[in-house]
């Protein structure tokens, strides 16, 4: 409140101001100024009053002016507001009269209305009317045109009404009309199925045509896949006449583009159609189809065209991308089980055809080995060289299939990553290896049987029992290392388990002890043959003086040393058991061979017995063969004398060359006292020569 | 004679000449000794007692030569022939031949003490001479003589060059059988066919060659080519099984045969480590089959895969050796069964030891059961 108070107060002293208190500005004038300042002011207010006296005049003049001409338009006003007034009425009036005009004319124009309506919903049925009639022309227009989707769908159409009207009499005709013209059709359409030419998106457009023409599903099934199944069958005869004349590549593509592409057109077009997933007949036509597909495939595969990895891998391929697509068409296990065993069969073809190159090759390099040796004679062939050149050769060989049998796990391929696959094709290279060693241990056995007969070199014997021994050693766990190696490099994480060597290893060694056995026999009987000749054939009661070791002799240790020359190029020498005894001379004894005594202490001697793998046991084997045959051809015969003495410088020659082969001793000369004892009991006459006489014609001789 | 355990019987001198004595119901054997020494051959009569399992030997003596082969007739079992060599020093020549001799006795057994102690006294008796056939050059060699099994006349006797069946009654040549051929193979020893009488299966090298002795014989009958790798020693007619023979030879196997068909053999064993010198079937059981080799032993092999064509109830062994005898301790040239007892068979080696062995009871009942 002081506020404004004092505002008051402020403001009661502007002259200006709504509060202007003149007494207070009056006293406040005279207290504050001096008289000539109120006498100043005092002129300045009279004439501030004077001007704003004659302002206020000139105010008041102006709106007395206004206000008269305000006036005066008032009365203008009043005077025209009442013509208005007139014609307002006239015009509410004349807007009666048009709504009673109007009424009049809408009674009026009714019932034309009512007749254009009626003629618009005639007209509308004179076209349907129209339409049915024309409709067999039509019809036969568009099914000349080939315009069969039009022509079903008109029909369609019309149908429902002629069946509506049937039995009115001019319907009637048009009915029998258009079932004629659509039976011809069905007829055309299903001859159109039947006929080769036609493609299978028609075949199945056809079909729905004929479906919507209310042919029953079942049969039409039948009709859809019977002409599916011819038309395929073209393909296949197609196919098949390719087998012989194209590369796989080519016969794929072939295959993808016309079989594969049209039966997945088939399979689709039948489920669209059908809509029947539950039939049996898609998965057995599909079925049937896809065998001989397959058969078709297996014998591209076969042709030895395709043996090639590369263009065999990307065939496959191919094939294998298209089936595997077929089968989310088909969607049935079998064609993608069947799509695996392609795969795996291709594998497992591909790894035979390896296994018999590998024989094949392996048999000529054999052959040619068995030419070499039978050219340069035995004395100089480098057995070992033979060997080494086998044995790398047959390595390499089978090393270089496994490689090339990786190339089904490249992982470009549709099957290279995946395991089933990984695991076929360790089986097949597992089988390379297991079959190429078996065939060779079989084919050594063989050999080793056949060796009288066929007259193999027993050089050959030798390389081959020590080839399938170093495979029987090393090669074997060598191989497979070297598979499980490529196996981790080309599809990391299989399972490669470990593969039954044992089986491999102990036909490889029975192979060996065969082929070793065989030249141990071998080169024993044939020693024994010259021995066993030459004592049957010889009058030996009639034997002159001896003068030295006979001839025969010679050969027999000629015979033996050069098998054992070329044992000792393969097989370790053992060390021989150092024998002060080899100049011990056998006859001093000879004649107690037969006490039963001397028999307690020596041991039964097996003379066809398994040979080691080592040059002694060799040696000894055919020293055994060889002397037994001496032993019992010797009790054959019937001796004079100096044929006893013949006898006792050959088998002293014999024990002195002989004693060098072989690491028995004991045997040696349990056969020589044999022999020579024998001959005493077959003398007539059994007196020896004196040792010395003996040595010194043996040296002589 | 418990089993396992053989009966040995040594002689003194080599041997190589063994026969089971026919037509008799003992078990015994006839042995041929082989001594150069003149007048030192003698045949053993041994018979085993079944009951007391006692070993009875009667001595003969056999003054015309070694023994190289022996044979009882089949026909009377007394009469034996064997197959002799005899040294004449003044001409230093060998000669060969064959003789028949007639036993004065069957018995071997002594019947009271006296003539005990004549027996322990090993006093060689004498046997009746009854025929030599002596060939007509001396130098030839003789393998081998049989008896045909049918005619006691006929004798087949076989020389390394030549064949001739000889009428004992005529006393002559009814024919010889020479080496086909450029080759003149030799003959290693013969053998009548069992079934057909007449014919006479040699053995030449590696093949078996059958004439028939009623042709010409300039081709044989049937023939069994290569049928050992090496020489054929021995062979041996099934007793109940036309067309089927065993053979043994060089190539340390028992080989059998179906002659009709001679390409392989039916059934092949090679258990032994030397030369197979001797098969024979035994007679009662075909199934089974005595083999004597010079690895010293006896192997008793049983081949009842191929005796059992026709599936008959009689159970099978199994194929391969039954049982090895390893009494011997030197080459093994003869084995024989017993003619009377089917379990009981001989076998002598080159050092005079006959042994006297069983078909191990367990195989015999399962044969027999």
């Amino acid at each position: 409140m002081t506020d404004t108070q004092k505002e008051m107060e402020e403001n009661s002293l502007d002259i200006d101001g709504g509060n202007f208190n003149s007494e207070m500005y009056l006293d406040c004038l005279l207290k504050c100024a001096s008289l000539r300042q109120v006498m100043d002011k005092e002129a300045e207010i009279v004439n501030q009053s004077q001007y704003l006296q004659s302002e206020m005049q000139t105010l008041v003049y102006e709106n007395y002016n206004k206000f008269i001409s305000a006036t005066e338009t008032v009365r203008k006003m009043r005077s025209d507001f009442q013509i208005m007034q007139e014609e307002m009425n006239k015009l509410s009036e004349n807007i009666n009269k048009i709504t009673a005009f109007s009424s009049q004319i809408s009674e009026s124009l009714k019932d034309s209305g009512n007749n254009v309506n009626r003629l618009c919903s005639t007209r509308q049925l004179l076209d349907k009317l129209q339409f049915l009639f024309l409709l067999p022309t039509q019809l036969n227009t568009a099914i000349q045109e080939k315009r069969y989707i039009d022509a079903v769908n008109d029909y369609v159409h019309a149908q429902k009404v002629l069946h509506k009207y049937g039995d009115q009499p001019s319907f009637q005709s048009i009915q029998t009309e258009c079932s004629e013209i659509i039976c011809a059709l069905k007829k055309s359409l299903k001859e159109r199925l039947l006929s080769p030419e036609t493609s299978a998106s028609e075949l199945a457009e056809s079909v729905g045509l004929l479906r919507q023409l209310q042919e029953s599903d079942s049969s039409l099934q039948d009709i859809f896949l019977n002409c599916a199944e011819s038309r395929l069958d073209q393909h296949l005869k197609v196919l098949s006449a390719m087998v012989d004349s194209t590369d796989i590549l080519a016969w794929v593509e072939k295959c993808n583009n016309t079989l594969l592409a049209d039966l997945g057109i088939v399979i689709s077009c039948y489920d669209d159609i059908f809509q029947d997933k539950d039939s049996a007949h898609l998965p057995d036509f599909a079925q049937k189809v896809m065998s001989q597909v397959f058969k078709l495939f297996e014998d591209v595969v076969k042709r030895p065209e395709n043996a090639g990895t590369e263009i065999l891998i990307r065939g496959l391929d191919k094939f294998f991308r298209k089936l595997q697509a077929m089968s989310q068409i088909v969607c049935s296990d079998a064609v993608s089980s069947k799509a695996l065993d392609v795969v795996v069969q291709c594998v497992n073809h591909k790894a035979n055809l390896q296994k018999q190159t590998i024989q094949v090759q392996f048999k000529e390099n054999l052959m040619k080995v068995r030419q070499s040796l039978a050219s340069k004679g035995t004395e100089n062939a480098d057995l070992k060289d033979i060997l080494n050149s086998l044995q790398v050769h047959l390595m390499q060989k089978i090393q270089a299939s496994l490689l090339d049998l990786m190339a089904f796990l490249q992982s470009n391929l549709s099957f290279g990553l995946k395991p089933w696959c990984a695991q076929a094709v360790a089986e097949g290279c597992w089988r390379v290896i297991s079959e190429t060693l078996i065939d060779l241990s079989e084919m050594v056995k063989q050999m080793s049987v056949l060796q009288s007969s066929n007259n193999i070199p027993f050089e050959l014997l030798l390389v081959l029992a020590k080839l399938c021994l170093d495979m029987q050693e090393q090669g074997v766990t060598t191989l497979h290392t070297h598979l499980t190696k490529l196996l981790e490099e080309s599809a990391p994480g299989t399972t490669f388990e470990k593969k039954d060597t044992n089986s491999i290893m102990v036909s490889l060694s029975t192979a060996a002890q065969s082929a070793l056995d065989s030249e141990v026999v071998y080169i024993g009987q044939m020693a024994a043959q010259m021995l066993r000749v030459s004592v049957l054939a010889r009058d030996w009661l009639r034997a002159p003086e001896p003068r030295g070791p006979r001839a025969v002799c010679r050969r027999v240790v000629e015979t033996l040393a050069s098998a054992d020359s070329a044992a000792s190029q393969l097989f370790p020498t053992s060390l021989k058991p150092s024998s002060d005894s080899s100049r011990r001379t056998i006859w001093s004894r000879a004649p107690s061979s037969f006490s039963p005594i001397n028999r307690l202490f020596s041991e039964r001697i097996e003379v066809f017995s398994p040979a080691g793998a080592d040059r002694a046991a060799l040696s000894n084997g055919a020293l055994k063969v060889a002397l037994k045959a001496l032993v019992e051809c010797v009790r054959l015969r019937t001796f004079s004398r100096h044929g006893l003495q013949q006898l006792q410088v050959d088998v002293h020659f014999l024990q002195q060359r002989l004693s060098c082969m072989g690491n028995d001793e004991r045997l040696l000369n349990a056969l020589l006292e044999d022999a020579l004892a024998s001959a005493q009991l077959r003398c007539v006459d059994p007196q020896l020569m004196e040792p010395s006489i003996v040595d010194i014609i043996c040296e002589r001789g | 004679m418990e089993e396992g355990n053989s009966i040995i019987y040594g002689l003194e001198h080599q041997t190589r000449a063994l026969c089971a004595q026919y037509e008799c119901d003992a078990i015994r054997f006839l042995i041929g000794t082989q001594s150069l020494k003149p007048n030192s051959n003698q045949v053993h009569v041994v018979e085993l007692e079944e009951d007391t399992g006692a070993l009875h030997t009667k001595v003969y003596r056999h003054d015309v030569g070694e023994i190289w082969h022996l044979k009882c007739s089949p026909h009377d079992a007394a009469t034996l022939m064997t197959t002799h060599n005899s040294y004449d020093p003044d001409t230093s020549q060998c000669t060969m031949g064959v003789s028949v001799f007639k036993l004065p006795t069957l018995d071997v057994i002594p019947k009271d003490l006296d003539e005990l102690s004549a027996m322990q006294g090993r006093n060689a008796e004498e046997m009746e001479l009854i025929k030599t056939i002596i060939p007509e050059k001396p130098e030839e060699e003789i393998r081998c003589s049989e008896w045909n099994p049918t005619d006691p006349n006929s004798i087949g006797i076989v020389f390394d060059n030549k064949v001739s069946v000889r009428d004992m009654a005529a006393d002559r040549d009814v024919l010889t059988i020479v080496p086909e051929g450029r080759s003149r193979l030799k003959f290693s020893g013969g053998k009548w066919s069992l079934q057909a009488h007449h014919q006479f299966a040699v053995l030449q090298d590696t093949h078996i060659r059958c004439y028939d002795t009623r042709t010409e014989c300039s081709k044989p009958a049937w023939s069994v080519e290569h049928a050992h790798r090496q020489l054929c020693r021995d062979l041996d007619f099934n007793p109940n099984r036309q067309f089927h023979l065993a053979s043994a030879g060089d190539d340390a196997a028992l080989n059998i045969w179906d002659y009709r068909s001679g390409k392989e053999p039916i059934f092949s064993r090679t258990d032994h480590s030397h030369w197979v010198w001797s098969v024979r079937y035994n007679s009662y059981h075909e199934q089974l089959l005595v083999t004597g080799s010079s690895d010293g032993r006896a192997l008793l092999t049983a081949a009842a895969s191929v005796c059992h064509l026709d599936h008959t109830a009689a159970p099978l062994l199994e194929d391969g050796v039954l049982q090895s005898y390893e009494q011997h301790e030197h080459s093994v040239y003869c084995v024989e069964w017993s003619s009377a007892d089917p379990w009981t068979f001989a076998s002598l080696s080159y050092d005079g030891r006959l042994v006297l062995s069983r078909v191990p009871r367990h195989f015999k009942y399962k044969i027999l059961l």
